[in-house]
């Protein structure tokens, strides 16, 4: 500053070090990055144009009762009636205890395996959890068909005999197979290691040197825990959260399999074997589908579709207003 | 300073025989095990003596006495702020214990349910006369192994370069769209996969363009596959130091000759651990591939055709509901677990590598 000020020059804003292509092959370079740019952004386009194109008629005949109503019937082609309530209902039902049950056990899993285990059963249990947050979503269908199914029927019958007073646990049909309570555990089973493998890697890039000042702070392990670990890494923790609800919100194969779909809207009565799911819908129905039926299942896909946008676009931003220091 | 040096030298204090920070010391070890250990011997005990079911005695006898047991050491050791650190320890077994459990249920049914099905001719033989109820030792998923390979494998190819591209636009130019086209793509990941499938069914099947093909199951993946492609390329890109591209360019290097021969061979291994990831992403995909390919039982090979792959085997097999074909399922479900351990294992090599690498280079500075 002072020898600017003496030579009376005023500064000149800093100059940024950019690289314009000047050659031939320079600019073929940043070509092809471009059109690779302009390719992804046509294929996002394509697909949310065709979908809103597909969907329209279906969404401008059946108005709002496209998503509250609850009736479907393609029989008669005179008088086509599309809406997906119950089944809008249960893909939310299902996710939301989904995250019930996973987000409890995936804070404690990644709570031991960062600050309980011995560094040799984290690295082993680390593995274990990444390998299977990339098990395909029909493996755990399977293990959900063959093996839990018994076991979470039993659980069911258990909840409904004891518990059977709250309407959340009422059964009149007898039957606790195929209900939204099993589906809601496989969904969890599912999207447990995905959440634990985030929040994990949040709870490792935190500051050690603050933890130990909490427990040099006479803080026992429960409030480090409560005040200082789950604070600064809540919107990690919440992201992750919201990023294992939208994959199970689009769970397809695990909830067809263990799920007996139903266009009676089942509220809150998760142990009944009764229930809906978008997904699962638009896989039964699409083969003997007419033209019409298609469209309206498109205009269901792009109403799961949307909810899952906003839903990843709030843990995007959740997560980056909680870690600036990633940008 | 003269009369510091003066000061008589204290006396030495006696070592304490205990270490005050030293909490934990050879009795309270001794309660801390007599209350992880006799809850749940009294639990077991009452248990099997009333005759309770095994899930209700959990939640309703065991929890609440391992966790009484444990708060009354807790105060006895640590003071009031025990009995919360107590409930934080049984919070976090109980729950930790209980992803093990399924977790491992998991792993171990198709560990143990697949190798019943697995042998030779299991892995080489297709489909063809092969009903629900035909003996496990005819048939097998060698069609859809290699039917998985060339739906798999058309889509690496499509979606791999244009991954890559992308992420150098995101990271080498200067556009000033590019939060944008981020933005956009990631929103690509949150497309449901049935949706994609359905896309690509209502766009090209029912239009009566085609027929169920295998290169329809390819076209629904990119979508999936192009997000994590893209972030995980992006961010190998972004480890690599701005200084090595600004050396590279002083230097007097075109700008792709220092992509080329500067940060593509750094950030290598990332790039090679973003195309497994996109891989092991989409390996498993069902629903798309039931709405584009279906099945065959023959081995095609041909693309334009309707094929088989493992995803949609396990479904066909899952959906007859038969003993035999649950077997196969269940074969074919540890074949794909195979697969998805092997690209693991390797993109944990090449990310080693790269370490070493560092580590090497640090060693030459020196």
């Amino acid at each position: 500053m002072s020898v600017a000020s003496e030579t009376q020059k005023p500064v000149p804003p800093r100059r940024r070090l950019a690289v314009k292509p000047h050659s031939v092959q320079d600019k073929a370079f940043f070509g092809i990055a471009r059109s690779a740019a302009i390719g992804a952004v046509a294929i996002v386009g394509l697909i949310l144009t065709y979908l809103l194109y597909m969907s329209w008629g279906t969404l401008a005949k059946q108005g709002p009762g496209f998503i509250f109503g609850s009736q479907w019937s393609a029989a008669d082609p005179e008088n086509l009636v599309f809406q997906i309530g119950p089944m809008l209902w249960g893909s939310l039902l299902i996710a939301v205890s989904g995250m019930i049950l996973a987000v409890p056990m995936a804070i404690a899993a990644a709570y031991f395996i960062e600050f309980f285990a011995s560094s040799r059963v984290a690295k082993i249990a680390t593995l274990i959890v990444d390998l299977l947050a990339a098990i395909p979503s029909i493996v755990i269908g399977l293990w959900g068909v063959g093996v839990f199914t018994p076991v979470a029927s039993h659980w069911a019958k258990l909840l409904n005999e004891n518990l059977g007073f709250i309407p959340l646990f009422n059964n009149d049909s007898g039957s606790f197979v195929n209900s939204p309570f099993i589906a809601g555990w496989v969904v969890a089973v599912m999207i447990v290691p995905i959440i634990t493998s985030v929040t994990r890697e949040i709870f490792s890039q935190l500051d050690r040197d603050v933890i130990n000042a909490s427990i040099a702070l006479g803080a026992s392990r429960s409030s480090t825990f409560m005040r200082v670990i789950l604070p600064t890494s809540s919107g990690g923790v919440v992201g992750g959260a919201l990023l294992g609800l939208g994959r199970a919100l689009g769970e397809t194969v695990a909830i067809f399999f263990v799920l007996n779909l139903s266009f009676e809207i089942n509220w809150v009565e998760v142990v009944e074997s009764r229930g809906g799911s978008i997904a699962s819908m638009i896989v039964s129905f699409f083969g003997a589908a007419s033209p019409e039926e298609v469209k309206a299942l498109i205009a269901a896909g792009l109403v799961l579709f949307v909810i899952t946008l906003l839903i990843n676009w709030l843990a995007a931003w959740i997560v980056a207003k909680a870690q600036p220091w990633r940008q | 300073m003269e009369n510091l040096q003066t000061t008589p030298a204290l006396p030495a204090l006696p070592r304490p025989s205990k270490s005050p920070w030293q909490i934990r010391n050879p009795k309270s070890t001794r309660s801390i095990i007599l209350a992880s250990v006799l809850p749940a011997l009294a639990s077991l005990a009452l248990t099997f003596s009333l005759n309770i079911d095994g899930a209700i005695a959990m939640l309703t006898i065991f929890l609440p006495m391992q966790f009484a047991a444990a708060s009354f050491v807790g105060f006895k050791i640590f003071g009031r702020k025990g009995v919360a650190d107590a409930g934080l320890v049984i919070f976090t077994i109980f729950f930790s214990t209980l992803v093990g459990v399924l977790l491992m249920s998991v792993m171990f049914s198709v560990i143990t349910e697949g190798f019943k099905a697995l042998s030779p001719q299991f892995i080489s033989q297709n489909n063809v006369y092969i009903t629900s109820t035909t003996s496990l030792e005819y048939g097998g998923v060698g069609h859809a192994v290699l039917g998985t390979f060339v739906i798999v494998g058309l889509t690496t190819l499509v979606t791999v370069p244009l991954g890559i591209a992308l992420a150098v636009y995101l990271t080498e130019s200067r556009s000033k769209v590019r939060g944008t086209v981020r933005t956009l793509v990631q929103a690509m990941s949150g497309l449901p996969s049935v949706v994609a499938g359905l896309f690509v069914y209502a766009a090209l099947i029912t239009t009566g363009f085609t027929t169920y093909a295998g290169w329809l199951g390819s076209v629904a993946l990119i979508p999936l596959m192009l997000p994590t492609v893209t972030r995980v390329a992006e961010e190998a890109l972004r480890l690599v130091p701005v200084e090595l591209r600004n050396g590279a360019l002083a230097l007097g290097a075109p700008a792709y000759r220092s992509f080329l021969s500067v940060t593509l061979p750094a950030a290598k291994s990332g790039i090679i651990t973003a195309v497994l990831l996109g891989i092991a992403r989409i390996i498993g995909e069902t629903a798309p591939l039931l709405l584009t390919v279906n099945y065959a039982n023959d081995t095609v090979l041909d693309p334009l055709q309707a094929m088989a792959s493992l995803p949609t085997y396990i479904y066909q097999n899952l959906d007859s509901a038969n003993d035999t074909s649950l077997q196969r399922a269940w074969g074919a479900a540890l074949v794909i677990l195979i697969f998805v351990a092997i690209i693991f294992t390797a993109a944990r090599i090449a990310t080693r590598s790269k370490t070493a690498k560092k580590s090497s280079k640090k060693v030459v500075k020196k």
